[in-house]
């Protein structure tokens, strides 16, 4: 503890319109280290580290680096003090191409003198995703086309274009491994090894503990907008970092099933094919949850598209309750009882710019209206409540806009969208990313409640204990294909990861 | 270094930027309004007056009423003008070929309606750009009404007194010396509209749903709103307004011409961004909408009452509009 | 605050630039019209506000920029800031809404070449049946009273359709006059066009030298028409006489080149506004005027006078 910190941060403070996120909180990166920084959803974590990028002005802070004194009025201070930033939510510019995603907060190299030259650009940007092991994307291609887990390792990857500045010393990472594969986690951490060899500072936030004991060398935990507590990795263990962070013991077991399943057969998916999976088939029963597992681009979220009626059928055959519905869009799905949380609140599942009562009632406001025509405000805003409350959402009211939630309260809300009515067929697709411990367990504890009134769940997930820990049965996907449909039970996460990748095709 | 003191200065600085942020527009309106009662002591703020601004905005209400609902949206409907003409012509066809005031007007409306679901077929089934669109259904619309009147401006005997009489009746309301005070029908007309539109758009599913698509069009689709029919009706909706306010246009002046409501288009937009500088989303609500127009028509009447030279009162009321979005987007910035 | 200080200093400089303008016992006058872009239109107001200067008014020139139900809301806001006379220039039944509203609060309005109308006190413009009687008049001087002539007209548009009924009358008392063709043209190209065909088709029927004596037009474009068709057809040493009206200046043109295009009559625009401004005058100081048309010399323009006319 004698070394000078490379960043300290004193008395950070910020209200937003009279309700406090940051009350006093307080931080010291050592070169060398990587420091986790945990706490329960809203408690000001992603607050504090756009303080630190100058994007959040404070109401007060003070800020060192290397012990001098310094303020951070805007992101090109950050970057111009060697601040690097992975973001917790994805900012990408979708029509232009991997590249010039990666290049965007820097110059483009030049030819002529003002000419972009492209080639030099590209070869840069190649450069960079070898070094994160993710050579397997084009920097040329637009990254509209890129998927979802690509598009997140492309933005972690654009923290490490260096330019021709020094090397900057401090990395800071939100959450940056809540919709990644333990595939590309585990070539996260080499990256973040590496930095640390090079007297780097880390700081992380992740709400997944095991990896927190993986990476980390020390772990601060906050609290409601202040620090609670700060300690090296060997010093502490899950349960302590629990209590401190939610105040409540924990138990981290899941929910295990009480009912028997039952025999009907809710869905019966036949032989499926859309543009981008094909030879599905499976017959999900009332009661029983299905999970969806396969590596990054193998088609989980794009099954889910086509049982919801996003993406238009090229032949097989979906069966609700016996009946076949050729006809699925959203519309209907909704309309007959499915409930749908998609992969990317922001992009997909959210209206940032309304009230969590709004978002939560979209799908629904044919039953909570009068007529189906005029709004029942006051019934909305029960129901939110109510469905909030079960999801530990921390929020002022129904009527706060969701874009002010934090990351992982954004998350709950669209949960919460998905149970505020009991559904006959339950569709999550990476129900948790982003949400802490406690309301984890929450979430599933409800999805195996309401599994026990005969609603059929399908659960596509990266999170491979999530998995195991809630499916009845695993459908594995490789590259848009089914390949096995296995028994939950007695399978370990190394076996499930096995089957994921295939037959021989890897194994560690 | 920080004191108590300073720190209740911040918050109460916070709560002041939320506050202007959101009413700076609506405070901007107050001052106009005082500044020009103490300038024009004796006639600007007296009810007459104020009648009179209503009728003289009343079609500009009409149309930017109607064209919130599309921008709510997001969307835009440059063809509104274009509209409103092509409805003035078509009704005073009909009056000169003998027909009904009744017949005449319903036929325009109905006109509006067809327009608008042209253009709401080509954005949300073909997926063209609204912009380009409407761009493309504005110049429509104007040849149509060009081809139709054959260019010229019809008048006088062809447009019937019960039509044209519309526009300058009203319901008395009181007297000032010997005359009496009419409530214009012009402006229970566009008073009507709004109450209509902002039922529509605040206290209707309908209207929470066209939010939810200007919010984010595809989470709305995914939360099972049906987007592509609701963006057609919103079109119809704004096409029917477009050809109420051009018939209003047409019995004020008792005449229709091919170009007459060209104007109207652009303000309506205008009125709609000053509306918008009111909302913290920036989401247009149709009251803000009401302010807008008002601003407008304010200035309009004060300023002509002040003598002020008609090209000078243009730069200064674009002055103005420029002036109230960007103050409102650098508080917005600076959060 | 900064939004308050921008619409405060914007309002402060209103004020200080025209706040203060208005003398309180002069007469206030405001001149209403959508058509301020056009040249005519800036002649007339010139000539009533060089008048207006001289008698000590406040004029008010408001341009609506096209936008005619914009002139009844700013007939309604001078009406109520309570002027002491208003002037338009603008088809008064267009705007009779305002009209009414200014005849209830007893403001009076005047037409400066507007149109006739029972709420005007008086409209100040040319004598259309005048004009037409000096270019009819011209051409019977000129063919001797005897010869075969061409009309164009066009009925539909009232002020123009006076025109042909004057020219009518006049070539009727010639006995020897004969009308051989009395045309309309299709004015949706401006008339110009349809003219020279129309023409071009007159001048085929009738190939002989001398058959045609002279063309008569209502007004300026298709007599150029008629001109180009004569030209085409090799057929300008005819001594064809043609006259329009108006004098645009494409026909002072034509008069200036000597060719077979005689004579036009030019509307003196700023002798209008002037005359507009002693009606004005006239009400003011209390006097009723009875008729309800006042009428402005205009002037025939030739090869001899043209050149008044070209330096403007
Ligand atoms: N723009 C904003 N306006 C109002 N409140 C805000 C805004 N941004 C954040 N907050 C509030 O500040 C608190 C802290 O949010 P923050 O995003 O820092 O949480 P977090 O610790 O990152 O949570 P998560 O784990 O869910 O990402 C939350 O209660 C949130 O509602
Ligand atoms: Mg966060």
């Amino acid at each position: 503890m004698s070394a000078t910190p490379l960043l300290s941060v004193r008395h950070a403070e910020k209200h937003f319109g009279g309700t406090p996120a940051l009350v006093d909180a307080a931080l010291d990166l050592l070169p060398g280290e990587v420091h986790a920084l945990m706490g329960e959803n809203g408690a000001g974590k992603s607050t504090l580290i756009k303080i630190l990028a100058g994007v959040v002005n404070p109401d007060r802070a003070e800020i060192a680096l290397s012990g001098q004194a310094v303020s951070i009025p805007n992101p090109q201070t950050a970057f111009d003090l060697g601040l690097r930033f992975i973001h917790q939510e994805l900012a990408v510019v979708p029509q232009l191409s991997v590249a010039e995603n990666l290049f965007l907060s820097h110059a483009y190299p030049r030819r002529a003198g003002f000419l972009v030259d492209w080639r030099r650009l590209n070869q840069s940007a190649k450069t960079v995703l070898d070094q994160l092991g993710i050579a397997h994307i084009d920097p040329r291609t637009r990254m509209a086309r890129v998927g979802t887990g690509d598009q997140m390792l492309v933005k972690i990857a654009s923290a490490f274009v260096t330019g021709d500045r020094q090397t900057p010393a401090v990395y800071i990472m939100d959450e940056p491994t809540a919709a990644l594969t333990s595939e590309e986690v585990t070539r996260l951490f080499g990256v973040i090894r590496e930095l640390k060899l090079q007297g780097c500072a880390v700081l992380y936030v992740s709400h997944r503990l095991e990896e927190i004991f993986q990476i980390a060398d020390r772990v601060t935990v906050m609290r409601d907008g202040c620090v609670v507590g700060s300690a090296l990795i060997n010093e502490t263990s899950s349960e302590k970092l629990i209590r401190q962070m939610t105040g409540r013991e924990l138990s981290q077991t899941f929910p295990a099933r009480e009912t028997p399943l039952d025999s009907h057969i809710v869905l019966a998916v036949r032989n499926l094919a859309t543009e981008y999976v094909c030879e599905v088939g499976f017959d999900l029963r009332a009661g029983e949850i299905l999970g969806l597992a396969g590596l990054a681009g193998a088609g989980c979220t794009e099954l889910l598209r086509a049982l919801v009626g996003a993406d238009p059928l090229r032949h097989g055959e979906i069966r609700l309750d016996g009946e076949t519905r050729a006809d699925l869009t959203p519309v209907s799905a909704w309309e007959r009882g499915f409930a749908y949380v998609p992969e990317e609140r922001r992009s997909q599942g959210l209206i940032l710019s309304r009230s969590i009562r709004d978002n939560i009632t979209l799908p629904h406001l044919q039953k909570i209206s009068r007529g189906g025509i005029l709004l029942d405000r006051r019934s909305e805003e029960q129901l939110s409540s109510v469905v909030g409350a079960s999801v530990r959402l921390k929020a002022i009211g129904p009527r706060q806009t969701v874009r002010e939630l934090s990351g992982g309260n954004q998350q709950k809300v669209m949960f919460a969208r998905a149970m505020s009515r009991t559904p006959r067929l339950l569709l999550l697709d990476e129900p948790t990313r982003g949400v802490d411990v406690g309301a984890k367990f929450d979430i599933y504890t409800l999805i195996r409640q309401v599994s026990a009134q005969s609603v059929g769940v399908v659960l596509a997930s990266s999170d491979l204990a999530e998995l195991l820990g809630l499916c009845d049965r695993i459908l594995i996907l490789r590259e848009g294909r089914q390949t096995a449909i296995v028994a939950a039970s007695g399978l370990s996460q190394h076996e499930l990861l096995t089957l994921c990748y295939g037959d021989g095709d890897r194994d560690d | 270094m920080t004191t108590d003191a300073s720190i209740e200065q911040t918050a109460a600085r916070i709560q002041w930027g939320r506050l202007l942020r959101t009413s700076g527009t609506l405070i901007g309106f107050l001052a106009i309004i005082v500044f020009f009662t103490i300038n024009i002591p004796n006639t600007f703020l007296t009810v007459a007056n104020w009648l009179n601004i209503s009728q003289q905005v009343s079609m500009l209400a009409v149309i930017a009423f109607t064209m919130t609902i599309v921008m709510v949206m997001g969307d835009f409907d440059l063809s509104v003008g274009s509209m409103a003409s092509l409805a003035g012509i078509i009704a005073a066809l009909l009056f000169r070929d003998s027909q009904p005031v009744i017949v005449g007007v319903l036929v325009a409306l109905g006109v509006g309606l067809l327009g608008g679901l042209f253009n709401g077929v080509l954005v949300s089934y073909v997926g063209i750009m609204p912009f380009v669109a409407t761009l493309g259904t504005l110049t429509m619309f104007s040849g149509l009404a060009f081809l139709l009147s054959g260019g010229e401006t019809i008048f006088g005997r062809d447009i019937p007194a019960d039509f044209s009489g519309f526009a300058r009746g009203g319901i008395p309301v009181g007297m000032v010396g010997e005359r009496t005070l009419l409530f214009p029908n012009l402006t229970l007309i566009a008073l009507i509209v709004l109450a209509v539109v902002w039922a529509l758009l605040e206290q209707t599913t309908f209207g929470r749903r066209l939010y939810a698509i200007g919010g984010n069009a595809e989470a709305a689709l995914l939360g099972g709103v049906r987007v592509r029919l609701l963006r057609l009706i919103a079109f119809m909706l704004t096409g029917f307004g477009a050809a109420l306010g051009g018939l209003m246009y047409a019995s004020r002046v008792a005449s229709a011409n091919p170009t007459q409501g060209a104007g109207l288009m652009l303000d309506a937009i205008a009125a709609v961004f000053l509306g918008m500088t009111m909302s913290e989303e920036g989401e247009p609500h149709v009251l803000g909408t009401l302010i807008g127009v008002l601003i407008l028509g304010v200035l309009d009447n004060g300023l002509t009452q002040m003598r002020v030279d008609s090209y000078v009162r243009e730069i200064l009321i674009g002055a103005i509009i420029v002036a109230a979005v960007t103050s409102s987007s650098l508080a917005k910035r600076g959060r | 605050m900064r939004r308050l200080a921008v619409i405060a200093i914007v309002l402060c400089i209103v004020s200080i630039g025209f706040g203060t303008v208005a003398a309180q016992d002069a007469p206030s006058v405001a001149v209403i019209t959508p058509y301020l872009a056009q040249p005519g239109t800036q002649f007339l107001v010139e000539g009533f506000e060089a008048a207006a200067e001289d008698k000590g008014w406040n004029v008010n020139v408001i341009d609506t920029a096209g936008d005619v139900a914009a002139v009844i809301s700013r007939i309604e806001d001078m009406v109520n800031q309570g002027v002491d006379a208003l002037v338009i220039n603008v088809d008064p039944a267009q705007v009779e809404a305002g009209l009414q509203i200014a005849a209830d609060a007893s403001i009076p309005v005047f037409g400066m070449d507007a149109g006739s109308n029972p709420l005007l006190v008086t409209n100040v413009t040319s004598n259309g049946y005048a004009m037409a009687a000096e270019t009819a008049s011209y051409v019977v001087d000129r063919i001797g009273c005897a010869g075969r002539v061409v009309m164009f007209v066009f009925d539909p548009y009232p002020p123009v359709q006076k025109r042909g009924i004057i020219a009518d009358a006049i070539f009727a008392n010639c006995p020897d006059i004969e009308v051989i063709d009395r045309i309309t043209p299709d004015v949706n190209d401006g008339g110009i066009a349809d003219s020279r065909a129309q023409m071009e088709a007159v001048l085929a029927a009738n190939p002989n030298t001398g058959s045609i004596s002279a063309v008569w037009a209502a007004w300026d474009q298709p007599a150029l028409g008629a001109l180009q068709a004569i030209e085409a057809a090799g057929r300008e040493n005819e001594g064809i006489v043609i006259v329009g009206i108006d004098a645009n200046p494409q026909a002072l043109d034509a008069i200036a080149a000597g060719g077979n295009f005689e004579a036009s009559v030019a509307q003196d625009f700023s002798g209008i506004g002037a005359a507009t401004a002693s009606a004005v005058e006239r009400v003011l100081a209390g006097e009723t005027i009875t008729q309800s048309v006042i009428y402005v010399p205009t002037v025939l323009v030739t090869n001899a006078n043209v050149g008044d006319f070209l330096d403007n």
